[in-house]
């Protein structure tokens, strides 16, 4: 993909970030009740919706964190063959996470 | 992009300074040492979310182990953290949101001919850096309330 592509999609992921961490944030952190409970956490597990809206979070967080880290390396003025090294490291690494981190909610569902 | 005899390509001008540059450069504007912050906010939430993936695993291993590390949690350091991690957030996605329309082009204004004094769009625009910036301040008090109270 052109860097201009990658570039939108840090912006996208971004945005759907900012509602998806923000809702986040409000339902387990700030909320009144005992959303970290084993019940709370179980039942919020037992629901396809939060389990879609966990799995878009980890889409959006995991390309918008590895992208930010790539950028900021490759600021470092890097050989060529060591960027091709570093894409196909974080693809890889980007998707390990996402197996260990679907792998949760999908096994809890 | 060309590359050099050393095989690196050209992509932007050499960033001789390094990570020092980050820091300091020079006379830097309000909205340079907002990108200094913006990248050590999102370094640091990267960390928070790697620490936070591992940490769910452990619902894996039962109801048992998942409350005894919720307990862990509730301990007054581990709050201070979180605040940390809301605050840095906070500030992450509102001061995304602006680079996003300052890069789209949308809170650049028009161009205007170069008569002295020169002033440039990010300095005419820079109400909208304070806007933001008190935003940022007022939601991160109100955060700080909800976690004291």
């Amino acid at each position: 993909m052109k860097e201009t592509q990658l570039k939108i999609l840090q912006y996208v992921s971004g945005i759907g970030l900012f509602f998806f961490v923000g809702a986040h944030l409000l339902v387990s952190h700030l909320s009144s009740g005992e959303p970290t409970t084993w019940e709370s956490v179980s039942g919020r597990a037992a629901s396809s919706g939060w389990l879609a809206f966990y799995i878009l979070l980890l889409i959006f967080g995991i390309y918008h964190g590895l992208h930010g880290l790539r950028t900021i390396i490759l600021e470092f003025s890097i050989p060529n063959t060591a960027v091709k090294v570093l894409n196909w490291a974080f693809v890889i690494v980007g998707m390990a996470i996402f197996g260990y981190a679907a792998y949760i909610p999908i096994n809890a569902f | 992009m060309e590359a050099n005899a050393s095989g690196v390509e050209k992509r932007h001008l050499p960033n001789r300074l390094g990570v020092k540059g980050w820091v300091w450069a020079g006379r830097y504007t309000i909205e340079r040492y907002l990108y200094t912050l913006h990248r050590l906010t999102g370094l640091g939430l990267l960390l928070y979310i790697t620490l936070h993936l591992v940490m769910n695993g452990f619902r894996l291993s039962g109801a048992e182990s998942w409350t005894d590390l919720m307990e862990l949690f509730g301990s007054p350091g581990f709050k201070v953290g979180e605040y940390l991690v809301m605050a840095a957030f906070i500030f992450h996605a509102l001061n995304g949101g602006r680079l996003i329309l300052q890069h789209l082009g949308y809170t650049l204004g028009n161009p205007k001919p170069p008569v002295y004094p020169y002033v440039d769009s990010m300095r005419r625009r820079r109400p909208i850096t304070w806007v933001i910036l008190a935003v940022i301040v007022a939601l991160a008090i109100y955060v700080l309330v909800e976690f004291v109270t």
